[in-house]
C-alpha cells in the first residue's frame, strides 16, 4: 500500500506544474525544421516542415507540426522504378521540460507526437520482358490513395541563442499505427514519417523563435 | 546530462536504412497431383509442359515423375496462359492443353526490390486426352509456396 501511495504521489508530482511566481501561460514560439529541408535538398526525398508550440509555464509545451514531404525516385539504376509522391501532413502531440531548472535558457524535451498524412503514389517502370515468355510487361500505378497513423516519442533539447531564438534537436522514434497503401503492396515513402519500414529512427534541427 | 549526446548520436546512426527485400520473391503457380478419391499420388508418367511464345516454346517443366506436387512459372501481365501437359508412358506421348485466364496485379515492395506481380485467377480451361480434371483450389498468386492452387487428376495409365 505504501509503495502504491508512493508510486501515485510520483505520477501526480510528474504532472503537477511547480509552485512559483511565473504565470502558466509563457507565449508560443514558432520552428522549422532544418533536417528535412536539407534532405529535401540533397536527396530524392524529404520534407519541410514546421510547428507551433505553446509554452505552458516553461514545463508542458502542446504542439502542433505541419509539413509538406514529397519523394521523386528517378529510374532505380538497379531495379529501374519511378515513384513519386507529395503530401501535407500534421502531428499533434506535447512536450515535457524534464530539466529541474524549468524557466532556465536551455530544456531538455521528452514528448509524444499522433501523426498523420494521406497521399497519392505513382509508380512506374519502363517495358522490361517477361523473363519467361519474353513479352514487353509494362508495370506501374498511378495516383494510387494511401493513408497512414503512426506514433513518435521525442527527446529533444533546446538552448536559447539570443533574444527570442532557439536552437534545438530532437531525436524521433516512430511505430506505425494503421495504414492504407493501395492494392499494390506497400509505400517507399511516406510524408512525414520517411522510408516506411526503415526510418523508425529520425532527427529534427530547428531553428525556433519565442513570439 | 553528459552522456546524452553520446547516446543520441548512437541512435542517428543506428538510423541507417537497410534493404528489406523479400528473400522468397518467386511467384509461382503451386499443383498437386491427387488420386480420384483426394488422397496424394506420385506421378507413374512423366509430366513435361511447355508453353508458347514467340520465339519458340519455352519448356516451363521437364520430365517429372514420381512426384506428387510442383510449381509452374505465371507470365507478367498477360490476361491468359496457354500451358501444354504432355505426359509419357511407355514411348507413347499424350498432351493436353491448359487454358489459365488471371488479373495481373503489380506488386511493389520498394524501389530497391525488382518489380513483381501477384495475380488473381479467374478461370480455367482445358483438354481431357490424359487429364481428367484440373480443379482450382485457391485463386490468390503471390510468393507463398505453400498455398496449393490446383489439384492435378491424371487419367489412370494403367
Amino acid at each position: 500500500m505504501l509503495l502504491v501511495g508512493q508510486s501515485a504521489s510520483a505520477q501526480l508530482k510528474f504532472f503537477a506544474l511547480q509552485k512559483d511566481s511565473i504565470p502558466l501561460f509563457r507565449g508560443f514560439a514558432v520552428s522549422f525544421d532544418l533536417v528535412g529541408a536539407a534532405m529535401m535538398q540533397l536527396s530524392d526525398y524529404g520534407q519541410y516542415e514546421g510547428a507551433l508550440r505553446i509554452n505552458l509555464h516553461d514545463e508542458w509545451f502542446p504542439i502542433v507540426e505541419v509539413g509538406y514531404g514529397k519523394a521523386n525516385h528517378e529510374d532505380d539504376p538497379v531495379t529501374g522504378l519511378r515513384y513519386k509522391t507529395a503530401a501535407p501532413y500534421f502531428r499533434v502531440g506535447i512536450d515535457k521540460n524534464l530539466l529541474k531548472q524549468k524557466h532556465g535558457p536551455y530544456r531538455l524535451y521528452a514528448g509524444l507526437r499522433y501523426a498523420y498524412t494521406s497521399y497519392k503514389v505513382d509508380l512506374a517502370r519502363d517495358n522490361f520482358p517477361d523473363p519467361v515468355w519474353q513479352w514487353d510487361t509494362s508495370f506501374g500505378v498511378k495516383d494510387e490513395p494511401c493513408s497512414y497513423h503512426w506514433a513518435e516519442v521525442a527527446l529533444g533539447v533546446d538552448a536559447k541563442v539570443f533574444g527570442p531564438f532557439h536552437l534545438g534537436w530532437s531525436v524521433r522514434y516512430k511505430r506505425r499505427i494503421a495504414h492504407k497503401e493501395g492494392n499494390f503492396g506497400k509505400t517507399w515513402y511516406v510524408p512525414g514519417f520517411g522510408v516506411s519500414d526503415s526510418d523508425l529512427l529520425s532527427g529534427t534541427f530547428n531553428v525556433i523563435i519565442d513570439i | 546530462m553528459k552522456r546524452l549526446p553520446i547516446f543520441l548520436l548512437i541512435a542517428l546512426l543506428t538510423a541507417c536504412s537497410s534493404i528489406d527485400c523479400p528473400v522468397q520473391n518467386v511467384v509461382s503457380v503451386q499443383y498437386a497431383v491427387r488420386n480420384s478419391d483426394g488422397t496424394s499420388l506420385s506421378l507413374k508418367d512423366s509430366l513435361t509442359v511447355t508453353s508458347t511464345r514467340q520465339d519458340g516454346d519455352p519448356v516451363l517443366l521437364n520430365r517429372l515423375i514420381s512426384k506428387d506436387a510442383f510449381s509452374l512459372p505465371i507470365s507478367y501481365s498477360h490476361p491468359e496462359d496457354v500451358l501444354v501437359f504432355t505426359f509419357k508412358h511407355n514411348n507413347e506421348k499424350v498432351s493436353d492443353t491448359v487454358w489459365i485466364k488471371k488479373e495481373d496485379i503489380p506488386h511493389f515492395e520498394s524501389v530497391d526490390c525488382n518489380a513483381s506481380f501477384f495475380h488473381n485467377l479467374t478461370d480455367v480451361r482445358y483438354t481431357r486426352n490424359a487429364i481428367d480434371s484440373l480443379v482450382m483450389k485457391n485463386s490468390f498468386v503471390d510468393y507463398d509456396r505453400n498455398t496449393i492452387h490446383f489439384h492435378l487428376y491424371p487419367k489412370s495409365s494403367d
